[in-house]
């Protein structure tokens, strides 16, 4: 583990990291054991320091996810079981950024994930529950159809951030499809497909 | 008010008739999209339209660059018409080993963007197709892959679409380059031939590792029912765009356009609560914008992806509304 690594995973823990910290940690988490040990550890010194009982610092969450993860690829290639990918490694930015919502008893569930019992969002642990401390404001240019969309911390917005990029990976070839036959371009609307797949 | 001169009726009878159309016109239309359609360039329509046929029925064969930021691709285009049908191939030459393919598609299936393009202005009517929410004007363009071009600036009338400067082959109306322009008139996105040649010879394949057959959705307008009875509708959409074809029991994505750009909207519905919230992402052109909300009482994500603005896709996603 490099020392930026380290740096980062610091900064994380002190929820003081950004976006370009978070996704270096994070884009290293499956490959690297040193930072998944150093993640557990600090987490467990900062339960402690918190007064909460020690103990979830020991689940490594980031490999039984992994392993979720991986026995969920292998099974179903549905729509919506591909859709599970992103919030479950979302889920695990989570659970790295903040402590705040995924408790104990998120955490233990989570860990529980093995085989088909994929962490999502339907585990009742939102990977974007984070404290809305400033209330509700107004959508700017809203419509008024749906309720507004409150003032998010910074937290929340970088989870929504990420949501929104994977998403757009996620969808951009289905969404290609559509463009190449609805736009005067052909099929150049494809070039924008990051990974095209059969 | 030139349309109007054919009818023979007493002047009195006329004027009140004419009164009344005027009135309920503005009521429909509105002033504004009436001076559109009266601005609207006739040449200007006619290339769109010439470009729209083109795309279909030329053979062409070439290599096209695609620009977004720092970032330039590379691919190899071929278009091939025999007996009415048109196959058509997208080899990436950079990056991505992959290939897109298309195989006989009829050249009289016309969707509804190209329906759109080709629609030109209908005096009688009143409607004029995209030039009530563009500005299309035509100019002497550059040349492009060794071919003269036509240029046609085309500008967004508001703020929910973006621009393009297109170049088309003066003699084929062949669309040669195209950039896409944000309302600062920054560039968002740009690709152009390096390369055309409307001899039909072979190019030397590129080995790929993936070969996707790209959709052909049925053209039938999108089913209104839900298979799971939990339906859902835009309460608005930007002037001009209309839903594309999309194959029967779809009803997580709708995809929508106005004929030069397109979006497209997906839903998710999730198990468990979410924190309201939003998101957006940017790449080139291609905006994602993601906002979690609840939906009669259940818990959905929605994504409005496309070639829009971030406010447009926005005040879409906003719009989505159980189906009452």
């Amino acid at each position: 583990m490099s020392e930026k690594l380290r740096e980062s995973l610091s900064a994380m823990m002190d929820d003081e990291a950004n976006e370009l910290e978070l996704e270096r940690v994070l884009s290293k988490i499956d490959q690297d054991d040193a930072l998944r040990e150093a993640w557990s550890r600090y987490h467990g010194a900062r339960d402690v320091l918190a007064g909460q009982p020690a103990g979830f610092g020991n689940i490594d969450i980031s490999r039984s996810v992994s392993a979720a993860l991986a026995a969920e690829q292998s099974s179903g290639r549905g729509r919506w079981q591909r859709m599970m990918r992103p919030v479950a490694s979302f889920a695990v930015a989570a659970s790295v950024t903040a402590t705040v919502v995924l408790g104990g008893q998120q955490l233990a569930q989570l860990s529980e994930g093995g085989g088909s019992a994929v962490p999502t969002v339907a585990s009742n642990a939102s990977p974007v529950g984070f404290i809305n401390s400033t209330g509700a404001r107004p959508l700017q240019a809203s419509m008024g159809y749906s309720s507004a969309v409150p003032a998010l911390s910074p937290a929340t917005r970088t989870a929504y951030s990420e949501l929104a990029r994977q998403r757009m990976t996620e969808y951009s070839q289905e969404h290609a499809e559509q463009a190449a036959l609805n736009s005067p371009q052909g099929l150049i609307p494809f070039a924008r497909v990051p990974e095209i797949t059969e | 008010m030139m349309s109007f001169a054919r009818f023979s009726l007493t002047s009195a009878t006329a004027r009140l008739w004419r009164a009344g159309v005027l009135a309920m016109s503005a009521v429909i239309a509105g002033p504004a999209l009436a001076a559109a359609c009266l601005e609207a360039e006739p040449e200007a329509m006619e290339w769109l339209r010439k470009m729209s046929h083109s795309a279909h029925a030329v053979s062409y064969r070439g290599v096209v660059t695609f620009q977004r930021g720092d970032d330039m691709q590379v691919m190899q285009i071929a278009h091939s018409v025999e007996d009415g049908s048109a196959s058509e191939s997208m080899t990436r030459l950079t990056g991505q080993g992959a290939q897109v393919l298309r195989v006989d598609h009829p050249l009289e299936c016309i969707h509804p963007g190209h329906k759109l393009l080709q629609l030109g202005i209908d005096r009688e009517s009143g409607a004029c197709g995209i030039a009530e929410h563009y500005r299309i004007e035509v100019g002497d363009g550059e040349r492009i892959a060794g071919r003269d071009a036509v240029r046609i600036t085309i500008q967004p009338r508001d703020v929910y679409r973006y621009g393009y400067v297109m170049e088309l082959d003066s003699e084929t109306a062949l669309l040669l380059k195209v950039t896409t322009l944000d309302k600062g008139a920054r560039v968002l996105e740009r690709f152009q031939f390096a390369d055309l040649s409307y001899e039909q010879r072979e190019h030397t394949a590129a080995p790929v590792d993936t070969v996707h057959m790209a959709d052909h959705p049925a053209p039938s307008p999108p089913s209104v029912e839900s298979n799971s009875g939990d339906g859902w509708e835009l309460k608005w959409l930007p002037r001009g765009f209309m839903a594309t074809d999309s194959p029967a029991g779809t009803d997580d994505r709708r995809t929508y356009t106005d004929g030069l750009a397109v979006f497209s909207v997906f839903l998710e519905p999730l198990r468990g609560k979410i924190k309201p919230g939003e998101g957006m992402a940017r790449q080139g052109s291609t905006t994602s914008y993601t906002r979690g909300m609840t939906l009669g009482g259940a818990p959905v994500l929605v994504t409005v992806i496309g070639e829009v603005p971030v406010n447009t896709a926005r005040m879409v996603a906003d719009s989505v509304s159980r189906l009452q």
